[in-house]
């Protein structure tokens, strides 16, 4: 019966999660949700990374400050049009995976961690100082785009429906992705990459695939979070503010979609409400963070799901019994 | 000409002072410590405090921050960095940033966030090949090579010494020979705290002191260990004054980009020299 029940709910995840966000919506108001879905899109793109892949990156907030920061200036150099500054986002987010890939992907843990930091911070100084002409420096930049049909993206409510739209796409686009035997192959990377070379599988490849999909994705975030704010600042390219997506990461449990959109929301919510009852939140959230890390590796969403399969296994061991006694 | 080298070779003795705590623990633990930043910070931070509040010159408070960051680090190794022993280093980066964090913000509850400004303990100037330099650099350029030669004692002539680099190099064989190695690694962690309060003591007078600091310097001693080599002793010291005076020779044709430079190199490294990590 509940077997029948988790199946039917996996089979329409997708509209589940749109209506829980519908569901969101009146309660936070709808500038916040629109903030929580882009920024699940950002943990989804930064989980394929850390969760499937294994690799902590430190310094993801590059990726989306690309993204950022390609999209409005295409909106103010190159033409009005916002799908075109998406479009321009997203390759350009590509492009960065492509050229910093082949240094980032060969190093592992530490190092991976760190050189990922290390290119952040040359890629704050490139926005806040180096290209400040164009980029507005610390002052930063306001993005206006045409309206395009019925896309006007200057009304909240279309920005609502267009980031979950998106926010669906690429939930479906990751699970795709991970279902896969490319999802298959990452996690192999991620517990034992020797053993994936040994059966043949060329990892580099895979993994350049994985970081450029999700550099690409990181920066989709980014510029949606632009058509959201309609402003830029260097602090969508901060590499002190890498740490929230780990967070975000972390609390929902790693390693699984549901976990990254549980964590998305876990996090923007301790963010958004918390300061106004805690002064010291920062505190509040070394503190949860080392708790988590020594405590609850498996975070929000992994202890669901090991809830769910504790009601499952009764009922699967009470099935061969009901055999035996007809 | 000769400003450039001494600001290149005080900044690089102060990267050296810090790095090397970061080195050990990363050879020794296999921990990239982001705690190390708040070590740094709250040296500087006791520093500044026992100036205003206790009366006492700059080296007796000198000596107070150094000391007082012992139970601290303490606190840090037993409760964080021994649980982490063997466990993947994603934890590890996590759990320390988390401790980072922490302490930055009991920093500002204690302090506030307002830098505090400091004076140069030593307001004398040399005039040293036609240029006017602060005798303060020229103490700093001075500390830093007389640790390098302590360091290079400890490690090469005393026991407890010589257990740390053998145990750098090879963990279980150190072990198997009856030494508990982490009691000994233990008090690597704390001399590493130590140094960084050290280095953040030296550095406040030259920028200010804020609860952020030791996030920017933090990231490039990261980059002077890793261009040193993890865990090489004599490597973060040649490292961490390249590295300083690559900043010092950027910065003096675009103030903006030194930092910045630092990065690029440790990426060209890395190219050439990936580490197994």
């Amino acid at each position: 019966m509940l077997n029948s029940t988790l199946t039917l709910l996996r089979k329409f995840d997708v509209l589940i999660i749109a209506g829980l966000f519908l569901l969101l919506t009146p309660i936070i108001s709808m500038d916040r949700s629109i903030d929580f879905m882009i920024f699940c899109i950002f943990v989804l793109a930064y989980d394929l990374l850390y969760g499937y892949m294994g690799r902590l990156s430190f310094g993801h907030m590059l990726y989306l400050g690309v993204g950022a920061y390609a999209f409005t200036l295409s909106g103010a150099y190159l033409s009005g049009n916002p799908f075109l500054a998406l479009l321009i986002a997203v390759a350009s987010g590509a492009v960065v995976g492509l050229i910093l890939g082949p240094i980032i992907v060969r190093t592992t843990g530490a190092c991976f961690a760190l050189i990922n930091l290390a290119f952040n911070q040359v890629g704050l100084f490139l926005a806040m100082v180096a290209f400040a002409p164009w980029t507005g420096g610390e002052d930063g930049m306001s993005a206006v785009f045409n309206k395009v049909w019925i896309f006007d993206f200057s009304k909240h409510t279309v920005v609502f429906y267009f980031s979950l739209v998106c926010l669906i796409l690429v939930v479906w686009l990751v699970r795709r992705l991970t279902g896969s035997l490319f999802g298959i192959l990452l996690r192999g990377i991620k517990e034992n990459e020797t053993r994936v070379q040994f059966l043949g599988y060329n990892t580099f490849a895979v993994k350049m695939v994985a970081f450029i999909v999700s550099t690409s994705l990181s920066a989709f975030a980014g510029a949606l979070f632009i058509l959201n704010y309609s402003y830029v600042t260097t602090s969508f390219i901060d590499p002190l503010r890498s740490v929230e997506v780990i967070f975000a990461s972390l609390i929902g449990g790693a390693g699984s979609v549901y976990g990254a959109l549980v964590g998305g929301v876990c996090y923007k919510l301790i963010s958004n409400y918390l300061p106004n009852y805690i002064q010291r939140w920062e505190m509040f959230l070394g503190a949860v963070m080392l708790l988590l890390v020594f405590k609850f590796r498996a975070g929000v969403w992994g202890y669901v799901v090991s809830a769910l399969k504790r009601y499952e296994q009764p009922a699967e061991e009470s099935k061969p019994h009901s055999e035996v006694s007809r | 000409m000769i400003s450039t080298l001494a600001y290149g070779l005080t900044v690089g003795g102060i990267f050296y002072i810090i790095s090397i705590g970061l080195s050990l623990t990363f050879g020794t633990m296999r921990i990239v410590n982001f705690a190390h930043a708040l070590v740094y910070t709250l040296g500087a931070y006791i520093l500044a405090a026992s100036l205003q509040n206790l009366g006492v010159g700059f080296f007796v408070s000198a000596i107070i921050a150094v000391i007082a960051v012992i139970p601290i680090s303490y606190l840090i190794e037993r409760f964080v960095i021994r649980r982490l022993y063997g466990e993947s280093v994603d934890y590890a980066i996590i759990a320390t940033y988390a401790v980072l964090l922490i302490g930055v913000d009991a920093i500002k509850w204690i302090w506030g966030a307002i830098p505090i400004p400091l004076s140069d303990p030593i307001s004398a100037t040399v005039a040293l090949g036609g240029v006017q330099l602060p005798v303060y650099r020229l103490v700093i350029i001075l500390i830093s090579l007389l640790i390098f030669a302590g360091l290079e004692i400890f490690f090469g002539r005393t026991v407890m010494g010589k257990i740390i680099v053998a145990g750098l190099e090879d963990k279980e064989a150190v072990a198997s020979l009856g030494i508990s190695v982490d009691k000994y690694f233990a008090a690597a962690f704390t001399l590493g705290s130590c140094l960084a309060a050290l280095g953040g003591v030296l550095y406040a007078p030259i920028t200010a002191v804020n609860p952020y600091m030791g996030f920017q310097v933090l990231l490039i001693c990261f980059a002077v260990v890793i261009v040193g080599g993890l865990g090489s002793i004599r490597g973060t010291f040649v490292a961490a004054f390249a590295l300083g005076m690559v900043m010092s020779i950027t910065g003096r044709f675009y103030g903006p980009a030194a930092d910045t430079m630092v990065f690029v190199v440790m990426g060209i490294v890395l190219i050439f020299k990936p580490i197994e990590a």
